[in-house]
C-alpha cells in the first residue's frame, strides 16, 4: 500500500485526520497586541476588506514552513499584510518604511542601543 | 527589535520589546487607518466586544434550555436567533447550530482548517482548540482523544464530531446533570464550563447533591 505524503495531500492549514501526538492542553491570555490583532481581523471583516475565508486562504498561501515556525497571530498579521499587498491596499515599501517608523519613534526601543 | 521569531515570552507593556510582529502589526493599523479604510477607535471597540464575550453567556444559554423547553426547542432550531432573543448580539456573519448532547448521542466540536469558535457565545478559543494534536485527532480518533480530557463515552454512545466553517459554528448543549433538580438557571449555569460547551468534558456535577426540602 502507497503512503500518501502529507506535503502533497494537504495543505499546512488542513491537518483534520492526520498523524499528531498528543493533546498540548495549553492556554495563555492574549498579549496586547495579540488581542488587537485579533480586532484588526475582526474589522476587516466588517469593512468587507479581507473575510474569514480569505484570511484562511493567506494563511495557507504563507507555506508549510512558516504555519509552522510562526505563533498564531504572527501568521495572521503576516497573512493580512500579504493580502493587502495583493489587493493593492498597501505596499511592501510603505509597510517596512511605516514599521522602520514605530520602532523609531519609541523612545524605549533606543534602550536597546 | 527581537530578532528570535520564537521567542514568545510575554512582553512588558513598554514596546522596548515590540518584536517584529507587533511593530507589523501597529504599522499596518496605522496605514488603514491613515487611508480611511478603517476607524481610528475601530479596534478599541472592537476589543471591548470581544472582552464581553466569555463562556458565561453561553452557560446562560444552556441553563435556560435546560429549564424552558420551549426555547430548548427554538435554540435546536436556530441557535442563532435564540442566543439573539436573550440579549446576545452575533457581531460577524457568522450562523450557530447547536447540538444536543443525550444518553444516546456525544458531540464534540472542532475546526480542523483553522479556528472557527462560535465567539459571541464563548468568547475566544483555548490555545489548544488551535493546535494541530487536538485539531488532527478529532475527527480521526474523537474516543481516544476525549479520553485525555478524562472524559470515557460508553461504546453504546454514538459520538458526533462537528467541524466549523468560517459561516457555520458550533456549540454544544451538555446533558443536564442529574442531582440539579430544583437548582435556578443561575446555579445550573455555574455547572456549565466552557470545555463542556466544546463538547470535551461534561457539565459539572453539584458539589453537594440538592436535598428535597
Amino acid at each position: 500500500m502507497t503512503t500518501e505524503n502529507p506535503i502533497v495531500t494537504h495543505l499546512p492549514t488542513e491537518m483534520g485526520g492526520l498523524d499528531a501526538g498528543p493533546l498540548q492542553r495549553t492556554e495563555h491570555e492574549l498579549q496586547p497586541w495579540e488581542k488587537r490583532c485579533h480586532a484588526l481581523a475582526d474589522v476587516l471583516d466588517f469593512r468587507k476588506i479581507i473575510n474569514t475565508e480569505e484570511k484562511r486562504r493567506g494563511i495557507e498561501a504563507l507555506g508549510s514552513e512558516m504555519v509552522a515556525r510562526l505563533s498564531y497571530y504572527e501568521r495572521w498579521i503576516v497573512g493580512f499584510a500579504n493580502i493587502l499587498f495583493a489587493k493593492g491596499i498597501l505596499t511592501p515599501t510603505e509597510l517596512a518604511e511605516r514599521m522602520d517608523d514605530v520602532a523609531a519613534r519609541n523612545t524605549c526601543i533606543d534602550d536597546k542601543a | 527589535m527581537n530578532q528570535n521569531p520564537h521567542d514568545h515570552t510575554p512582553a512588558p507593556d513598554c514596546q522596548a520589546s515590540a518584536g517584529y510582529y507587533e511593530l507589523m502589526e501597529i504599522a499596518v493599523r496605522e496605514l488603514l487607518v491613515e487611508k480611511q479604510l478603517i476607524g481610528p477607535g475601530e479596534i478599541r471597540r472592537q476589543i471591548e466586544v470581544l472582552d464581553s464575550r466569555t463562556p458565561a453567556l453561553g452557560a446562560k444559554v444552556v441553563a435556560r434550555a435546560w429549564t424552558d423547553s420551549a426555547f430548548r426547542a427554538r435554540l435546536l432550531a436556530n441557535g442563532r436567533k435564540a442566543c439573539e432573543e436573550m440579549g446576545i448580539s452575533f457581531y460577524d456573519d457568522t450562523q450557530l447550530i447547536v447540538l444536543e448532547n443525550t444518553d444516546r448521542v456525544h458531540n464534540l466540536i472542532v475546526c480542523t482548517l483553522c479556528s472557527c469558535y462560535p465567539r459571541p457565545v464563548l468568547g475566544l478559543p483555548p490555545d489548544w482548540y488551535k493546535l494541530k494534536p487536538y485539531r488532527a485527532r478529532a475527527v480521526r480518533e474523537p474516543r481516544r482523544l476525549l479520553a485525555e480530557f478524562g472524559t470515557v463515552i460508553p461504546d453504546d454512545v454514538e459520538v458526533r464530531v462537528s467541524d466549523s466553517t468560517a459561516m457555520v459554528r458550533y456549540l454544544v448543549l451538555p446533558e443536564r446533570p442529574s442531582g440539579t433538580d430544583g437548582m435556578s438557571e443561575e446555579e445550573l449555569a455555574a455547572l456549565v464550563t466552557r470545555d463542556a460547551m466544546i463538547g470535551v468534558v461534561k457539565a459539572s456535577v453539584p458539589e453537594k447533591t440538592m436535598e428535597d426540602k
